[in-house]
């Protein structure tokens, strides 16, 4: 197969990776604007694309990853340049502190509480109750409590993933739907729900969505890591 | 030139800001691992700005470029979703229902709040 020769040479397969990811990125983003197709999210159909590639072509996901390390080596400095939005709207969110924490922990409570009990309910697994109880937050600190309260790493990792498409995806359309339509609103609603991957969608539409919905995914981690031991061994002693 | 020489400047002043941050939060991770170091480096790079240690004025081009073409750099964890297949088939629909069903609940609840009792307020 032409496309497994290729890998076989680091360099150039890191060529290849980083290369055919950000031209099939860009593709499909000038593709979603000349058709005003809201389907065609750059995002999910670069995703979807390269896994039936990879499933096609039998490519390892590890292989794949490791030879796109540019673009994961830039997630962290991405991530830290989403401070400048927030400094632009540090004013007016100092002004509001109370508010925004008052309801992001109410936000973070209801999440791990209904996670917990449906997935119990449902699936009656302790293990992916924890991962799906932390699903809403960043990576790092959801498998890092998932790890300390014996929870599924894996379906947590997998979790994370689909509730950042899913508000990245529906989150704006459905909260204008609902007549959440102030920018503030909706950037804390997509930072809590969606955590970085929901940021970098919504970051697209205003500067006031991308401060809040940083805010938000900051706010809520930190509630979360604090919260979730607590509740998490509470619930389950009820079970 | 000038405008080229002051545009390279410009985007390395910001690469320096940016990058400077994200090790200050590598360094904060490292000795209060409450948060991953990249959300420390948010959080400093919000102060440093806000406190004038670096010049907003300058950063500015090459940070709202930075933020436009970033969901990128999410495609190739995203396709990681490939690892976890086995997963989807063990536990059917169950798990991909429930993860829509409570972001869709944390969503609305924490969009309507704010927009009912601050946005309302000010």
């Amino acid at each position: 197969m032409l496309i497994t020769e290729l890998l076989h040479s680091h360099l150039l397969s890191s060529v290849v990776a980083v290369t055919g990811t950000i031209v099939l990125f860009q593709f499909v983003a000038v593709l979603q604007r000349k058709l005003n197709a809201i389907w065609l999210q750059p995002m999910l159909m670069s995703i979807l694309v390269l896994m039936a590639l990879l499933l096609w072509q039998d490519i390892n996901f590890d292989r794949y990853f490791s030879n796109s390390w540019l673009l994961n080596a830039l997630l962290e400095p991405a991530v830290v340049a989403l401070g400048f939005p927030l400094y632009q709207h540090l004013e007016t969110i100092t002004k509001q502190w109370k508010n925004i924490v008052l309801t992001l922990l109410i936000g973070a409570l209801i999440a791990i509480i209904s996670s917990f009990i449906i997935t119990m309910l449902i699936i009656g697994d302790y293990t992916i109750a924890v991962a799906l109880s932390l699903k809403s937050i960043t990576t790092p600190i959801a498998i890092a409590i998932a790890g300390q309260l014996d929870g599924n790493t894996a379906i947590t990792a997998f979790t994370i993933i689909l509730a950042g498409f899913f508000g990245a995806l529906v989150g704006p359309r459905w909260l204008t739907y609902i007549k959440v339509k102030s920018p503030k609103a909706q950037g804390l609603a997509i930072g809590a729900a969606s955590h970085a991957i929901g940021t970098a969608t919504v970051s697209n539409i205003s500067y006031e969505h991308a401060a809040y919905s940083s805010l938000a995914l900051i706010v809520s981690a930190v509630i979360t890591a604090i919260t979730s031991p607590f509740i998490i061994t509470f619930l389950a002693s009820l079970w | 030139m000038k405008t080229f020489n002051k545009k390279v400047f410009n985007v390395t002043y910001s690469v320096f800001a940016i990058c400077s941050c994200l090790a200050f939060g590598k360094l904060c991770s490292y000795f209060a691992p409450l948060l991953p170091s990249s959300l420390y480096g948010l959080i400093t790079f919000t102060l440093t700005l806000h406190f004038r240690l670096f010049d907003a004025d300058k950063i500015k081009s090459t940070v709202v470029w930075c933020i436009k073409h970033m969901a990128v750099c999410f495609v190739p964890a995203g396709v990681g979703i490939v690892n976890h297949l086995e997963l989807v088939r063990q536990f059917g629909l169950a798990i991909v229902s429930i993860t829509f069903v409570t972001t869709f609940i944390l969503l609305t609840l924490v969009g309507l709040i704010y927009q009912r009792y601050a946005v309302s307020e000010e």
